[in-house]
């Protein structure tokens, strides 16, 4: 118990193509499972997880997005509010991974300027399954200056290292604020925020 | 239009009756090319039996000319009656086709570049729209990050970290403190959570 208090609110991003292991990456991280079974995200969904980082207790909103083409306009007006970004491609699908260029426009398009961005190739527990290697993935990523990870939800390899790295790198350039200040409500679009409960 | 069968059994009876002369009697316009050769021979017995005079062979030389006349219309005219047939059956067949499937081939004609057809009696045929879906997922989200924020405030009253009838303004730094202290009373407390909620409740709107 005494989960009850937090910090800061992070708001996370997934995006990628469809079927590249977005939700699974996320279910990993917020409930420690996973699932074989393949649903299409129906638009846009979210899950909350608390993390402690620096004796801070950041709170991540973190929203999955649908894939699919035809959810681009619903998905795309999420990406003004994240202050990271999660794109994702499967190391064992090659176009999933030529798309990265287009995600990355989609993230200039449509999200915030300072928006830390990730790149995650999931899947990597099937290596015998591998198209994209992992030098490309690293490439890219340097390429664009931003961090990189090869991962596996189902095998539950860097999943958690990733997600704390993108709050960590958040929170680096987060100015500091007095805690207990603001009011915080996770359903409206706004930034960091200090903690004042309603309850807690 | 029922002319064609009607031909071919003409035929296969003028045959069975080895008629040169069934082949006279016969309408123009069914008349085959075998039928001209039936009267040709028939026309050439007869101008035989008439003997050699010179008048004969000039009437039989003007006969055979006319005979393979009436072969080559024959000939002409058949041809084109099979044409005409095979045509006439094409267009009843799309007659046929436009009568029986004639909503979807028309809708297709109409339809733009950038149009799909919608099969209503589908049941899961797309009705809805964008604006609706976009509308519902951000009910659905508020209400989830809403539930999230309840289930939260209900742990705390679970683990008695705050007190039922606590002042709403400085609930934090006091359930802060109260967290150890509590916990032993918060085996009664446990009993009563919804009953707590509801003190909250009418605490917060004082």
């Amino acid at each position: 118990m005494a989960k009850k208090t937090y910090d800061l609110l992070f708001k996370l991003l997934l995006i990628g193509d469809s079927g590249v292991g977005k939700t699974c990456v996320l279910f990993r991280f917020s409930d420690d499972a996973f699932n074989t079974t393949f649903i299409s995200t129906i638009g846009i969904d979210f899950k909350i997880k608390t993390v402690e980082l620096q004796g801070k207790k950041i709170k991540l909103q973190i929203w999955d997005t649908a894939g699919q083409e035809r959810f681009h306009t619903i998905t795309t007006s999420y990406y003004r509010g994240a202050m990271g970004i999660m794109l994702v491609y499967d190391i064992t699908n090659g176009k999933s991974f030529e798309n990265i260029s287009k995600w990355l426009r989609n993230i200039d398009e449509h999200a915030n300027e300072d928006v830390e961005r990730m790149l995650l190739g999931n899947k990597c527990d099937m290596d015998d399954k591998r198209v994209v290697p992992k030098g490309k993935g690293e490439q890219i990523a340097r390429e664009h200056g931003i961090r990189f990870f090869e991962t596996s939800a189902k095998a539950n390899i860097n999943i958690e290292k990733a997600f704390l790295t993108l709050a960590e790198d958040i929170l680096r350039k987060t100015p500091v604020k007095e805690p207990n200040s603001e009011n915080v409500d996770i359903s409206s679009g706004g930034g960091v925020t200090g903690w004042k409960s309603k309850c807690c | 239009m029922e002319e064609p069968p009607l031909r071919e059994e003409e035929e296969e009876e003028d045959r069975d009756e080895g008629g040169p002369e069934g082949a006279l009697g016969k309408s123009p316009s069914q008349l085959t090319a075998e039928d001209v050769y039936d009267i040709s021979y028939m026309m050439g017995r007869e101008l035989m039996a008439l003997g050699s005079d010179p008048r004969v062979t000039q009437l039989q030389f003007k006969i055979v000319r006319i005979l393979e006349m009436l072969e080559a219309l024959v000939n002409e005219g058949s041809l084109e009656a099979e044409e005409l047939r095979m045509e006439r059956d094409s267009l009843r067949k799309e007659v046929q086709a436009l009568r029986t499937g004639d909503p979807p081939a028309s809708g297709e004609v109409n339809l733009g570049p950038d149009k799909m057809v919608v099969d209503l009696t589908d049941p899961n045929r797309p009705r809805f729209t964008l604006q609706e879906l976009r509308d519902v997922l951000q009910e659905r989200n508020k209400l989830k990050a809403q539930l999230l924020v309840v289930q939260e405030e209900l742990q705390c009253y679970k683990s008695g970290l705050i007190p039922p009838r606590e002042d709403p303004g400085g609930r934090r730094e006091k359930g802060a403190l109260v967290d150890r202290t509590s916990n032993a009373s918060s085996n009664k407390e446990e009993k009563t959570i919804i009953k707590k909620l509801f003190f909250f409740r009418s605490g917060k709107q004082t």
